[in-house]
């Protein structure tokens, strides 16, 4: 087009002067304005242009970057909590972590320190003002309160104090307060376990990858409350300083219950000192006593030295080892079998059998029971028996008892593994876990035989657990009385019970320290109305484990069929 | 030709951009919502978490016992074992059972 143009210009010049004159100044004053038109819309162009690559570029930038940008400072902080629940055998909760406060104090922000102090006074007179007066001064940050909760919350609220700062943290709460303090344990104000499972499991209960997944226990919240009531009431009863139950499934190690008392609210942050509130199933460590007779007898039977029938001829009154005198609390006939000295929990009669059996198989027995070992559980109380010297006369006390300790849970677990027809378990607080021991501490036909046995412990007339036969239990078991290693003034009666024996099930162990004869008390043995005339285990402990099996029973049964049909229907029916 | 092709081009860019910023708004007013929602989600999770530790600390048996004490009685009320049903099924089993077995009394006395 401008090509055309320009040849028709050409061709209407009449003289080259002429043309150069005048069309020169148009030429010019044309192109003039068109350059300046042209510089405008290119102007107007590279604005417009400017503008659209500023805006491609922030699109750009926008959809690159993550969608929730633009909300992130207002949004809310999602519910994770960052330790994962404990629940008992049956999902009851047992501690979870809620969100909570700590009450901060920012003294730059508090104008009137003065009018601030008389109000905390006023609403909080457990404060002492005079330390936050001298940390006000410091005009360093401090916390008022730790864990508070919602009322105490709204009580600082009220103060009107911008100075007062809420710190969210994660609470860890116990829905039985005192009840599991020995096993669960605590946790500090960071979250990070202090004892017990609580301590044993840190790493576990903070694993973010199975935060929604409880960890499970064995316990029993129901059957851990009765033990605990009726333990509670036996010390009151008895006028114990302590005590201690506790319930194993034979056949697996599963600890339903665990009972150690005096217990303390796990809610409340407390330094505890005081060597009462050891868990004294665990961390305690105890001469046992005649508990340990069961074990002379089973091995005796084991080694084919004896059967339960064989007659024991003129056991004496007493023994003379070394400068100690061993003798039997009651009198009993020269000749007893050998299941009649469990009955009659006769020492002299032990002395003579582990006698039979020798050193060298006891210390073996020992062994491989673990005896003198820390009890392998999940927790961190676990205490360490005493080492034991093989001299002179420790195979004779020992046959009986005495001069060795254990811890309760360990005893119990080899009761359970003598009476499960011999196989070793592992106690344990973990439900479902993979590993259990598969060795034997002795046969199948001498656990039988001292299930037997430790049924005439209850049933028999010269039986010393009579207050445990409960109608429909078939309850054995067999009692220990006493006194405490390297002090002779504390007592520890026990009894560690079996049922049903017709096919072991359960193993109930009980604990009373330093319990004293109730004069008030009237019991009912064997059809006659009665005090108690001794201090022994079989008129404290069994009494108390029979409360026990009772209250205990029914629920036990509920949970197993096999049970119902056989030992509790034929009761209540 | 080539001015054509520009504005066709720069029409055609801020057809998107303008469709692009609808979008981004439209999106933006998504994620308000998702953002609320959230927020919902998070308040009920932390009432449904603190709503069963109160759950389970009421029904603990020492909270349950502290309740059956107030309401005037001393102890819980014995059942019979056999009147436990560990199910609908088990209830109407034994249920079934014990009309056959009177049924069979029944027809015994008929024929004393």
């Amino acid at each position: 087009m401008k090509k055309k143009s320009k040849k028709i210009k050409n061709l209407n010049q009449t003289s080259f002067y002429f043309e150069d004159y005048l069309e020169t100044n148009k030429k010019n004053k044309f192109s003039k304005k068109k350059n300046n038109f042209q510089d405008r819309i290119y102007l107007l162009f590279f604005f417009f242009l400017s503008l659209v690559l500023i805006f491609s570029i922030k699109i750009t930038h926008l959809s690159l970057s993550k969608t929730i940008s633009f909300n992130q400072e207002i949004a809310p902080s999602k519910f994770t909590l960052i330790r994962r629940d404990i629940v008992d055998r049956n999902g009851v909760l047992i501690s979870r972590n809620v969100h909570s406060h700590h009450a901060a104090v920012n003294p730059k922000l508090i104008k009137d320190k003065k009018n601030f102090l008389i109000k905390l006074r006023l609403n909080f007179p457990e404060l002492s003002t005079h330390e936050i007066k001298k940390k006000l001064n410091k005009k360093k940050y401090f916390y008022l309160k730790k864990r508070i909760d919602q009322s105490e919350k709204e009580k600082f609220w009220s103060l009107g104090e911008k100075g007062i700062i809420f710190e969210p943290f994660q609470a860890r709460m116990y829905t039985h307060g005192n009840l599991f303090s020995h096993i669960i344990g605590q946790v500090d104000y960071d979250n990070y376990g202090i004892s017990g499972v609580e301590k044993y499991f840190d790493k576990e209960l903070k694993d973010k990858k199975i935060l929604k997944k409880p960890l499970k226990l064995t316990l029993d919240s129901n059957i851990q409350y009765i033990v605990s009531k009726e333990l509670n009431e036996a010390i009151k009863t008895f006028d114990a300083t302590g005590g201690g139950a506790l319930l194993m499934d034979v056949n697996s190690g599963d600890i339903l219950s665990l009972v150690s008392l005096p217990n303390f609210n796990i809610n409340k942050r407390l330094a505890i000192r005081d060597k009462k509130f050891t868990n004294k199933l665990t961390k305690g460590v105890y001469e046992l006593g005649s508990i340990f007779k069961t074990f002379t007898i089973a091995l005796a039977i084991e080694n084919n030295l004896v059967e339960s029938q064989t007659i024991i001829k003129n056991i004496p009154r007493s023994l003379k080892c070394s400068i100690h005198k061993i003798s039997d609390m009651k009198e009993h006939p020269s000749n007893l079998s050998v299941e009649e000295i469990l009955i009659r929990s006769s020492n002299v009669g032990s002395v003579i059998l582990a006698k039979k059996i020798g050193e060298l198989k006891f210390k073996e027995f020992i062994e491989n029971a673990k005896l003198l070992k820390s009890p392998e559980l999940e927790i961190e109380e676990v205490g360490v028996p005493h080492k034991i010297k093989w001299n002179k006369c420790k195979l004779e006390t020992v046959s009986f008892g005495h001069g060795i300790t254990t811890t309760p849970v360990q005893a119990a677990s080899v009761y359970s593994a003598i009476v499960n027809g011999g196989n070793l378990i592992k106690p344990s607080l973990i439900k479902d876990r993979k590993s259990i021991e598969s060795k034997k501490l002795v046969s199948t036909e001498t656990s039988k035989k001292i299930n037997s046995i430790l049924r005439k412990v209850v049933s028999s007339e010269n039986g010393t657990a009579h207050f445990a036969d409960r109608h429909g239990y078939h309850v054995g078991g067999k009692t220990g009385t006493a006194e405490g290693y390297g002090n002779e003034k504390d007592k520890i009666n026990t009894f560690i019970s079996v049922f049903p024996t017709i096919k072991p099930k359960y193993t109930l162990l009980v604990m009373l320290e330093n319990p004293q004869i109730n004069k008030e008390l009237i019991y009912e043995y064997r059809g006659v109305k009665t005090k108690a005339p001794y201090n022994t285990s079989g008129w404290n402990s069994v009494y108390v484990a029979g409360k026990i099996i009772d209250r205990i029973g029914p629920i036990l049964a509920i949970n197993n069929n096999e049970f119902t049909d056989q030992y509790v229907v034929e009761k209540f029916n | 030709m080539f001015q054509f092709k520009i504005i066709i081009s720069t029409i055609i860019f801020l057809i998107l951009l303008i469709i692009t910023s609808m979008i981004k708004n439209q999106t933006r007013m998504i994620e308000k919502k998702i953002h609320k929602l959230n927020k919902k989600i998070s308040l009920k999770e932390k009432d449904i978490n603190e709503s069963q530790l109160d759950f389970h600390f009421l029904t603990s048996p020492e909270q349950i016992e502290k309740k059956v004490k107030t309401l005037g009685q001393n102890n819980y009320l014995p059942i019979k074992n056999s009147k436990i049903f560990l199910s609908f099924s088990n209830f109407s089993d034994i249920k079934k059972n014990i009309s056959a077995f009177k049924k069979i009394d029944e027809k015994k006395i008929k024929k004393n």
